[in-house]
This record gives C-alpha cells, structure tokens and sequence, in this order.
C-alpha cells in the first residue's frame, strides 16, 4: 500500500497495455510491474487486482492530501481504535445523560470523590456528546466514504476487464499454484476441465488453451455494501440532530384526563392505568415473601387531534379521536411518526376537583357551595349573597427566597388559591382569602393564620369540604414517553443494508482460477477473497474429474491464507 | 417428574456428556503417541468417539433448553443461569460448525473445555425459574439474546483456535527476548484460565461447605425535602472475608482456618455494599488460582505453555490461523445482527430510543469496533498469523467484559440480568 510510486516511470506493460502511474500488476496480462516487484518470487499483491487507486496520485495538492489521509485503511483502523477507547472511557462512571436532574458540576465530585471530579473536568461524564468523540464519529463517516471509493471504482474496472489469459509469473505467482504435465492437447484438456468448474457454479471463459474460471464475484461488493449502509446509518445519526425531526418528551397523564402534548396538535387521554404484580404462586418459592415483581404496567389510552379551536384558552379544542392504544412496556402506541412508552407512574391520588361550601364560622349557616377544579377554574363563583373571585392559583405552593407565595412545580401536588370576597358584612373593596383545598397543606402552610392576619379580626367566612363526596381525585399517573423521530427508517435502511453486505461479504467468497496449457504443462493459478482452505479442496475436487489426482497441500504456494 | 426437574438432570447429564468428551479428545490427541496404531488412525478412530459423545451432550443440552423453556412457558435467556446455560450450548453449536467444515479432532480439545466452564459458571447464579418482568416481555428477547449468543460463541471458537495457533507457533525453547515476551504472554493467558477455574473451584467448594458470614452497614440518605432516611444495607458473604465493605460491622462471622475476623477493609472508594464482596470473590479467585497453577506446575515440572506445545505437533499452523478467521468472519454479521441491530430494535420498542449509550450497549458496540479492527488489519494489512491470534485471543477478553464484567463493575440498564 505504500509503495510510492517515482515520478517519472515507464508503465507500458511488455503486452502492450499503457498503465496508470501507481499499477503494480499490468492491467491486462497480470505481469508484476516493478521492476523490484517483478524479480521477486513472493506472493502477487492482489489486491484490487493492483490496479492504481486515487490515493496514488504524483505531485498530491492539498484536496489529494486530505483524500489520500482519509483513503489509508492504516488510518482508518485508527480512528476504529481511538472511538473504541473513548466508548470505554464513557462507561467508566455513570453520563450525565443517565440522571433526570443533577448538577453535575457537584455530583461527581460528591458520588465518587476526586476521582469522580477529575472524570468530570475532563469532560468524560458527556463523552458521547463531546466534540471529540463527535469528531472521531464525522472522521470514520469521511474515512468510509473516501476509502470506498479510492477502492471501489479500481476494482470495478479490473474485475470487468479481465482478461482470459495471463502472463506467465501472474499464475506462478498466485498463493494456489499448480505446474503439472498434460497429455492431452492444449484445448481439448481446457474443455475437459470446464465442465466441472461449471458444475461448481463457476462461468468460464477461455481462449484456446487458456481458461479463466469465475464465480461469486458479487462477494466482493459485500465490504462496499456495508461501507455505504454505515453511511446512511451515520447520515441518519447526525439528522437526529436538526431541529424539528427529533422531540422528547415525559409527561404526565392523570387517570381519567384528556392531557395536552406540548408543542403539537395531540392530546392523550389516560382512560386507565393498571398495574399489576406476580402473585405468591407465580413466583419461584425462593422468592416468596421475599421479592416483589412487577407483571405488567399498562396506560389504557386513547390519542385524539385538535380540529378546531385549538390554541384558544376562551374556547374548548374541538377533539378527534385518532387511535387507541393499551401501552406497555415494549408496546408504544403509535400514530403517524407519534410514538408513546410507558417509561414510569405514580399510584399517589392526585386531587382533581373540590367543592367546598362557604360558610358562616359564627352561625354555622352555609350560604352556597361550587366546584372548584384544580387545573382551569373559572375565574368568579357565587355563593349565596357573595362573590368569590379568583386572584391567584399556586399548583405547587411554597415561599420563595423573597418569602413571596410561589409554585415551585407545575403538578397539583400543593394546590392553593387565593380569593377575593365580596359581600355583606365585608369591606366594601372585599376580604382575601387563602384556601389550600388539601388538609395535610392547610395545616402545613397554617391557613387560619394566614387567613386572619389577610381579614383580620372580624373574619367570619370559611371555605369548606362538608362530605367526601366532594373531593374527586385522579387515582394514579403514568407517565410516558412521547417521541418523534423522523429519521428512524433511515437507521433501519442503513442497519438492513450493512447486514446485506455482511452477508454477501462473508458467506460467499470471490473465486477465480487461470490456467494455460503450454507445450504440454498445465500452468494454474488461484486467487480467492478468503477461506483458502475451502479453495483448494474445491480445486483438488475439480481436477479429481478430470483424473488428476492432486493433494491439497500441494497446491498451496505459501504466503498465508488470508 | 416435572419437566423443569428433567430439564435440570438431562443439563447435568450434558455437563458430564461434555466432560467425558473432554477426556476422549485428549485419549485422541495424546494417546496418539503411544497407542499401538499409527497417530493418524488412532486421532481419527477416537477423534470419531469423542466428537459423537459430544454431539449427544449437545442434544442432551438442547433438550434441557426445550424442556425449560416448556416448562417456564419463555425462552430461557432471561437471567445470568439460563443466558451463561445458552452461551455454553451455542459454543458447542458454533464448534460443531466448524468442525464440520475443517474435520480438526484438536478443535475439541480446547473448544468443549470452554463451554464446560462456562457451564459450571453458570452454575454459580440461582437456578429458579423467574416470571418475566414487563420489559422482558417482548419477542426480541427470544431474538436478541439468542442471535448475539451465537456470534459471541463463534467468537469463542475464534479464540480457541487462536490460542492453538499461539501454543503450536511459539518457539518455547528459544531464550531469545521477543520469543520469550511471546512465552510469557501466552502463560499469563493460561494462568488467567485458570484464575476462572480457581474462582469456580472456590465458589463450590465454599457453598459445599456452607459457608456464611454477614456484614451490615448503616446508610443514611437525605432525599429531597431534607428528610433522613436511615436503611441498614445488609451483605452476606458466601467466602470467608478477607476483606469486609467498607465502614461495615460484623453480624455474623463463621470462622475459617482460625480467621475470625476480616483482614482489612474495602477502600472507600468500593462504597457500594456489595464492592467488598466482590473484591473479596476477586481475592480468593487470585488465591485458588494460584494455588492451582503452582500445583500443575509441580506436576509438570515447566511452564503449561511449553507442556501443551507437543499436544499440538504435526498440527498445520495455517490452518489453526485460517480457523480462527473463518470462526470470527462467520460469527460477525451474526454478532451484528444480534447484538447490535435487534438490540437497537427492541431498544426502540420498549425504551423508545435504539441507542442511549448503556454501559451494555457501548460495550456491544466496543466489541463490535474490536471485530471490525481485526478484520480491517487481516484483510487490507495482512495482519496474519501471530498477531491475528492475539487479537482473536483478545477480542474474546472483550466479549466476556461486555457480558460479565459489565454486570459485575458497572451495572447500567442490563442490570436485570442478575449478577452475583
């Protein structure tokens, strides 16, 4: 491979073929070239039969530079090396990605002491989304590219020109050799001898007393095949990337609710969800008492698309219902590229709805009750003869820093409202009230206390749950994965067809026999992809039909078997 | 008898299947030398004997797979016993492959030994059968772990024959530098074959004793609202400790040789509760298995590479090196498939992702990359021979890390595989 070619040499062929400077073995007889090459008795390189690729260009400018670096399959093994050591740099500490919220700046530090610091300065614990590894991924796709080519288009040219008969030292010089007399005339035995080579599935071609001998040549494709499916596998990779082919997302879905997929027209309904475990007779009895395992989890769930109405808070979304699904782990529910896992859920009752009644603390009298929901209330209720309007609504109450009233979550895990009455017996600009619907956050977050410093001593209204009939909660939550992934048939296109070339690469070899028949002596040569040992045994079969009687080591001319 | 009970007698009558057919592959090899006949029909005549008691063991083998997977009502792959099981019966599956391809009676002399061991590894995880659990349940379980076991195991022979090569084509009367370098490493390979046979030999021998000693260790977590948990993390050792977890208190301590206490103490960084456990396997894995290679090497009197290298006379060392290629060109795009394309698949299905990133999966792919380095440096640079054997030899070290050693260190999504 790296023979360097000089500048100025004579590659007209002794047969009279003019050959491209960086040919080793003349395109058209085979005759070794060089002149060192020429004296030697080693094995031929036969590598795309010698044919001069790209990559051995005199007087290289910069574009042949960068070419001929990403041709060297020296290089390209490599840059294998480098990505595989880095991929087990990666799997030394848990990545960053494995976590839902740390800080890593801290966590590594903490977890694993210095170690586990110095993993993350040097910015191991994102190994695979550093710029590095990234580099190393777009070099071995570059590497893919030029190398198949620099050898592909060689290759194709010699393998559909070749001709039937070659120079003498091409055959002697082959790893299956094979100089023995013959009796018969020179064409005769040459027709003798193809019979069976055809038998053997071999198309034979010859030329008076010389025969070549061909089969599978498609095998040599194989590598190729599998360079160009990596490509696209790649390709696809580095697609995922740009923006609007690619979400995900973990949402929650309460039992019993039509929830809104961000970003899109979907919303999902989770009609029920169930879990279930193995029972103490299912389970080895090893194991019982002992261990718990869970049996299936499943989101019986119904997608629906936003027809009309849709980003308008005044209005309700107009819903279709577009597919139902019983999600569970390994059975996403699937609709038009939209795809929902079960990734996880939450069997703690989440509060959906109260109604509370307001009422009198002196006298006991309750002057009305309304419904108040969780995630959208109405802005206004009326009670009796008052008004209670809504100012504000915590979903997950807390005090900032400031002391301020926050929600610190987005999930109804605290609610708290805060509202305006206006009314008899009350300020004329009405009296504000805090309400934590949920007992445990009333005591928690102390709303009497609140309460009388917000109206003061006189303070006769209360907002009360009567019954538990009242208080409508949400069993459970799962929580699923919702993805879009645009560029997965191209994974799967590149991922079928490197296995096409795997196939066509490995399971069948590439095998050509030549052979002459001079002046009595039957000169053959082999040349095979691999599995030499199937090579010969096939060869020894071969001639075994034409009543020669050859021993398999024998024909082997040395120089390995690759 | 139930089938599950049959299924566990027809696996130990393979296992014996196996270890006899062992013996008669050595009774072909060896006995050549000294048996009446001429070498070639002696190796021939037992060469035959042998490869039929191992090809019954392999039926028996498939017939303790049928009978499980019958009896539990899923494909047995779903835990460290029936994946280690499966591994051992696909390396006699990719054996007799090539076997039939090559005819080389010696391919049984160091191929069966690694599915025996194997199988006794397999042994050191519980038996029961385990109901699946939700993300098991998937048909790319059947698929995935089975294919991928099948490359893995052509990778196995692959390695074999690679070592063969090595033990045949390394000059161990030479005192010269390189072929003493080449010398050592081939014993250190052996030493480390037999590291897992001490590390077998410890584990049964202790469990046959019944041994037992248990450390606790209070952990105290602080989860999110400032809450204390406190939880005591309780370990049993199944080997007398040399080494106890770090900050750990004996419960309970059986004494051993007159060791009543655990000589020193796990490093801090070992924090997990079950890192000094593990470390102390490692210790008495080192310890057997020292004991056992200073013991051959008494018996034979000079390093097992020199002592092996005349089993191996008159074998064609092209061939050894042609059979390893051809074991790994054949068990690639099937290791392909199975470990890497319909991981990716089933990852999509049931994770919604083909690839995170997992520990197992970077490993799958890092074995891959492997493979792939050593077909790229075999076919376009003529790496052949010698340095081709070592990366067979190698390449396996990686197939066994990605399916052990990454259970054992580093866990990740795969963790339900159970490792001990």
């Amino acid at each position: 491979m790296s023979s360097k070619a000089p500048l100025f040499t004579n590659t007209k062929c002794e047969c009279g073929h003019q050959n491209p400077v960086g040919t080793v073995l003349c395109e058209a007889c085979g005759k070794p070239l060089e002149e060192k090459e020429a004296e030697s008795s080693e094995n031929l390189e036969m590598r795309y039969d010698g044919v001069a690729r790209r990559s051995q260009r005199v007087n290289p400018g910069i574009i042949d530079r960068v070419w001929n670096f990403f041709s060297s399959v020296k290089i390209a093994v490599y840059l294998i090396v480098l990505t595989l050591l880095g991929s087990m740099l990666g799997t030394i500490l848990p990545q960053e990605s494995t976590f839902l919220n740390i800080d890593a700046s801290t966590y590594y530090k903490q977890e694993y002491g210095t170690a586990g610091d110095i993993y993350y300065k040097l910015g191991l614990s994102h190994t695979y989304e550093s710029w590095w590894f990234v580099t190393l991924l777009v070099m071995i796709g570059a590497s893919l590219v030029i190398c198949s080519l620099d050898r592909v288009l060689p290759l194709y040219k010699a393998l559909t020109r070749q001709k039937i008969r070659k120079h003498r030292q091409f055959l002697t010089r082959q790893k299956v050799v094979l100089v023995t007399e013959v009796q018969d005339d020179p064409e005769t035995w040459v027709e003798r001898v193809a019979g069976p080579l055809k038998k053997r599935g071999y198309r034979v071609k010859t030329d008076g007393g010389a025969l070549l001998a061909e089969k599978h040549r498609f095998s040599r494709w194989g590598p190729y095949v599998i360079h160009i499916g990596l490509i696209i596998f790649l390709l696809a990779v580095l697609a995922r990337g740009l923006p609007g082919l690619n979400m995900d997302q973990h949402l929650a879905f309460p039992q019993g609710e039509i929830t809104q997929i961000p970003d899109t027209t979907f919303y999902l309904e989770n009609k029920k969800f169930i879990v279930e475990f193995y029972t103490e007779e299912e389970m080895p009895e090893e194991f019982r008492g002992k261990k718990v395992l869970p049996k299936l989890y499943e989101t019986q769930a119904v997608l629906y698309e936003c027809t009309a109405d849709c980003g308008d808070p005044s209005k309700k979304p107009q819903l279709n219902e577009v597919a139902s699904h019983d999600i569970r782990v390994n059975s996403p529910l699937s609709y038009k590229g939209l795809k929902a896992y079960q990734f996880d859920y939450d069997l703690t009752p989440v509060l959906r709805s109260v109604q509370p009644e307001l009422k009198d603390s002196r006298t006991g009298e309750v002057y009305g009750k309304f419904k108040l929901t969780m995630k959208n209330p109405e802005r206004s209720f009326e009670a009796g003869p008052y008004t209670v309007t809504l100012k504000e609504k915590y979903m997950d109450f807390g005090l900032s820093d400031e002391g301020q009233p926050v929600s610190v979550s987005p999930y109804p895990n605290a609610p708290a409202f805060l509202f305006l009455i206006t009314g008899p017996d009350l300020p004329a600009e009405g009296q504000q009230y805090f309400y934590f619907p949920k007992q445990v956050d009333k005591t928690k977050f102390q709303q009497t206390a609140i309460n009388d410093k917000l109206g003061g001593g006189s303070r006769f209204l209360e907002l009360e749950v009567g019954d538990m009939k009242d208080v409508d909660f949400s069993e459970s939550t799962t929580y699923l994965n919702v993805r879009v992934d645009r560029a997965m048939p191209f994974i799967w296109v590149g991922a079928a067809i490197v296995m096409l070339g795997l196939v066509l690469g490995f399971y069948w070899q590439h095998r050509r026999v030549w052979l002459t028949v001079d002046d009595g002596v039957l000169t053959l040569g082999g040349h095979t992809n691999k599995n030499w040992f199937g090579f010969r045994r096939e060869i020894v079969g071969v001639l075994g039909k034409v009543d020669m009687a050859v021993d398999e080591k024998t024909l082997d001319n040395g120089g390995g078997l690759a | 008898m139930s089938l599950l009970d049959f299924s566990s007698d027809i696996f130990i009558a393979a296992f014996f299947l196996y270890s006899g057919a062992f013996m008669l592959y050595t009774i072909a090899i060896m006995g050549r030398k000294w048996s009446g006949r001429k070498p070639e029909e002696h190796t021939a005549r037992w060469g035959k004997i042998a490869f039929a008691a191992s090809s019954i063991g392999l039926l028996c083998h498939l017939a303790y797979f049928i009978t499980r997977w019958m009896g539990s009502g899923h494909i047995p792959v779903s835990n460290m016993y029936e994946f280690m099981t499966f591994l051992s019966m696909m390396v006699m599956v990719a054996f007799t492959v090539i076997f039939a391809i090559y005819r080389k009676i010696i391919l049984g002399l160091f191929a069966v030994p690694i599915s025996i061991i194997l199988m006794a590894y397999a042994a050191v995880f519980p038996q029961e059968v385990q109901p699946l659990i939700p993300s098991l349940k998937s048909i790319y379980l059947n698929i995935h772990v089975t294919l991928a076991a099948l490359g893995e195991s052509f990778f196995a022979v692959g390695f074999a024959a690679g070592l063969m090569y090595l033990l045949r084509t390394v000059n161990f009367g030479s005192k010269d530098k390189n072929d003493r370098k080449q010398q050592r490493l081939v014993e250190f390979t052996l030493f480390s074959i037999i590291v897992i046979l001490g590390f077998l030999v410890s584990v049964f021998a202790f469990r046959g004793a019944g041994y037992e000693s248990v450390f606790v260790r209070p952990n105290v977590t602080i989860d999110s609202p400032g809450q204390e948990n406190s939880t005591i993390e309780k370990v049993s050792y199944k080997m007398p400790p040399i080494v106890a977890p770090y900050d750990s208190e004996i419960e309970s301590f059986q004494s051993f040789l007159g060791m009543d206490k655990p000589l020193f103490e796990a490093p801090s960084w070992m924090n997990g509760v079950n890192a000094g456990r593990k470390f102390n396997t490692v210790i008495w894995s080192l310890i057997s298995g020292l004991l056992l290679y200073g013991l051959i090497r008494l018996i034979v009197r000079k390093p097992l590479g020199e002592a092996i290298h005349p089993v191996l006379d008159g074998i064609d060392a092209d061939d050894l090196d042609e059979i390893t290629y051809r074991a790994i060109a054949i068990g690639f795009p099937i290791f392909t498939l199975g470990a890497l394309i319909f991981a990716m698949i089933w990852a999509q299905v049931a994770w919604g992702r083909f690839w995170g990133w997992d520990p197992k999966e970077v490993w799958a792919l890092v074995t891959w990359l492997f493979y792939s380095a050593y077909l790229h440096l075999r076919l376009a640079r003529g790496w052949q021979g010698r340095k081709s054997a070592w990366l067979a030899v190698l390449g396996f070290l990686v197939v066994m890390f990605t399916l052990v050693g990454v259970n054992l260190v580093i866990a990740g999504l795969h963790s339900y595989a159970g490792t001990d």
